[in-house]
């Protein structure tokens, strides 16, 4: 319909001053500050162009961080979605308790991170944790011991407990997929004599896609900025071993008990962030480029 | 119940046998999403139960129900811990940017999505691309900028950091439901007179409020479980909202050893919106796929 330029203007305002002025200044800004060596939030900056990414290059905590979020993105993305689909499969086989078993795999994405590391740190507490306590019990004393939080394990329980969480979110959206697909469908293969698998790689499959593409958009934007688990899973100082690109850039540009404020070289690190992402929303539309199917 | 009474009135053997056979066939399906029900309901619990125990109780019987109920480690949470003082923080912090978040954005969603204009596409788009930024670039920018204005380290700081960086989620939310209204009502309403702003107000509004409350709610869970960002913009103590506060606590079990009074305050920050979900969580689920299933 049309209404006035006055009110359009009126109604647009509001929100999209508040949305320039405090998220897309800053973005561009941070694009310009990368470029600046700034210690402390001071005005001493001064111009040193792409040097941050230079030093960025050979910063071996960057790039261990960097491939921490790489592997939760690639590799907790399988797993994820490997999940979500074979239970997607297993909740629309027709049996009882649908709704519930959705709404209990998916309550972990309505609780608080923190409350969820903290859940998850007592779980995995050697000997007094949960797992500790269950392995005490049935008399695996060695596994009752094993420091899970230890740096060699950490990002790997880390990892397990993130599956936790983000399983039940791509569930539903599949699951909502899925519920979109006309009955008949599966009617007609049934009759022809198709087996579950068969109808769920040759129906389901192909008319989710969509559902398929937009989930991996959402959950590689939501896994690269992955700070909160590693950020407080254990005690005062996250672990190096699982260090997330989001949480080394605050520890460089906020740091920990010491401040570092290494301003401009931490934005330098979120720039990276930025063009993670770019670069997998790209490489995603370029694979995921296939006919539309009309149903 | 249908099923039953189908099968009851129509004996066929052989199909007594397929859904039989269908039973056996669902086992794995109801193992791996039983199991990891369990799982969840069952961590989740043992929780909820351990803040009611004694540090004692939990460490030597992890496996039985608390002798007496410690509501002791609740008052240690609330009041010591002051996590009570933080509770009412996110109360206001929560409920003053979820207002003003749909306060600006329902009008403008609504515009984008109902009324035809030049640069329509475009602004949706630029409002869209906000949802792919990440938050951890804007940081220092935005840090520096209320700093300049003198509002780090405040509730409304946080508000107004909270507020801005909803809006694009927001807004593509809305006008997903926006645009899915039917267009008779306002072809009605405007020829029975009413102005552009009583047509919003008055006709489009009330048919929005599913969308709006769905929006309402996800904004709420996720501001309220929001973390990182209230941890750049508050350093103060009394400022703290509930996150930060669990946080807090957690880091000082360290030195203490008081996991019950920990798990206390676990409870105190997830209750809340576990309570929502399930009482709303038809409509949450719902709400997820608006927009990305079409």
């Amino acid at each position: 319909m049309r209404i006035s330029k006055r009110l359009i203007i009126l109604f647009l305002l509001p929100a999209s001053a508040l949305y320039f002025w405090f998220f897309l200044v800053p973005t561009f800004s941070a694009l310009g500050y990368s470029l600046y060596d700034w210690r402390g939030f001071g005005t001493n900056q001064s111009f040193v162009g792409l040097n941050n990414y230079v030093e960025l290059f050979n910063d071996r905590l960057f790039w261990r961080s960097m491939s921490n979020s790489i592997l939760i993105l690639l590799l907790g993305g399988l797993i994820i979605f490997g999940l979500a689909f074979v239970m997607t499969m297993m909740i629309t086989s027709g049996i009882k308790g649908r709704k519930l078993f959705r709404a209990i795999i998916f309550l972990p994405n309505v609780i608080a991170v923190i409350a969820l590391t903290t859940l998850w740190g007592y779980l995995y507490t050697p000997k007094f944790g949960l797992l500790g306590a269950f392995f005490d019990a049935i008399g695996l004393d060695q596994l009752a011991e094993f420091p899970w939080l230890g740096p060699d394990t950490i990002f790997w329980a880390m990892l397990v407990a993130i599956v936790w969480i983000e399983v039940g979110f791509y569930l539903v959206l599949f699951l909502a997929g899925v519920d979109k697909i006309p009955e008949d469908f599966y009617e007609a293969a049934r009759l022809d004599g198709a087996s579950q698998f068969q109808m769920f790689r040759l129906i389901t499959v192909p008319l989710l896609w969509d559902v398929i593409t937009v989930g991996m958009v959402l959950w590689s934007i939501y896994a690269v900025k992955i700070f909160e688990f590693p950020f407080s899973f254990t005690g005062l100082e996250p672990n190096v071993n699982s260090y997330t690109v989001a949480v080394y850039m605050y520890i460089l540009g906020f740091g920990q008990r010491q401040p570092i404020y290494r301003l401009g070289y931490a934005t330098a690190v979120g720039v990276m962030l930025l063009l993670v992402v770019i670069l997998v929303v790209m490489v995603l539309r370029r694979l995921m480029r296939r006919e539309q199917l009309q149903y | 119940m249908v099923e039953q009474a189908v099968s009851r009135h129509s004996p066929q053997p052989a199909r007594t046998a397929l859904s039989d056979r269908r039973w056996i066939q669902h086992i794995p399906a109801y193992l791996v999403l039983g199991g990891w029900s369990l799982f969840t309901v069952f961590t989740i619990g043992w929780i909820a139960l351990a803040s009611l125990k004694s540090n004692r109780e939990v460490f030597r019987e992890p496996w039985k129900l608390p002798t007496e109920l410690q509501f002791v480690n609740y008052e240690r949470a609330w009041n010591s811990a002051k996590l009570g003082e933080n509770f009412f923080n996110s109360v206001l912090i929560v409920g003053v940017s979820v207002l003003v978040i749909l306060l600006v954005s329902a009008p403008a969603s609504y515009v984008l999505s109902r009324v035809k204009f030049r640069g329509r596409e475009l602004i949706t788009m630029i409002y869209i691309a906000g949802i792919g930024i990440p938050y951890p670039l804007l940081f220092i920018p935005l840090f520096a900028m209320l700093a300049g204005m003198g509002m780090t380290n405040s509730k409304e700081g946080l508000i107004l950091v909270y507020v801005s960086l909803s809006i694009p989620f927001t807004v593509y939310i809305l006008t997903g439901f926006f645009s899915t209204l039917p267009v008779d009502l306002e072809e009605a309403a405007v020829i029975d007179g009413a102005s552009d702003f009583q047509v919003f107000r008055h006709v489009m509004l009330p048919l929005a409020s599913p969308g709006i409350l769905t929006a309402a709610i996800f904004n709420f869970i996720g501001l309220w479980n929001e973390f990182q960002l209230a941890l750049i913009f508050i350093q103060d103590p009394p400022q703290r909202p509930l996150s930060l506060g669990l946080y807090a606590l957690k880091n000082s079990m360290t030195y203490t050893g008081d996991w019950v009074g920990l798990f206390a305050g676990v409870v105190l920050v997830m209750a809340p919106t576990i309570l929502l979900f399930i009482i709303l969580s038809e409509r949450m689920i719902s709400g997820i796929t608006m927009g990305s299933v079409k």
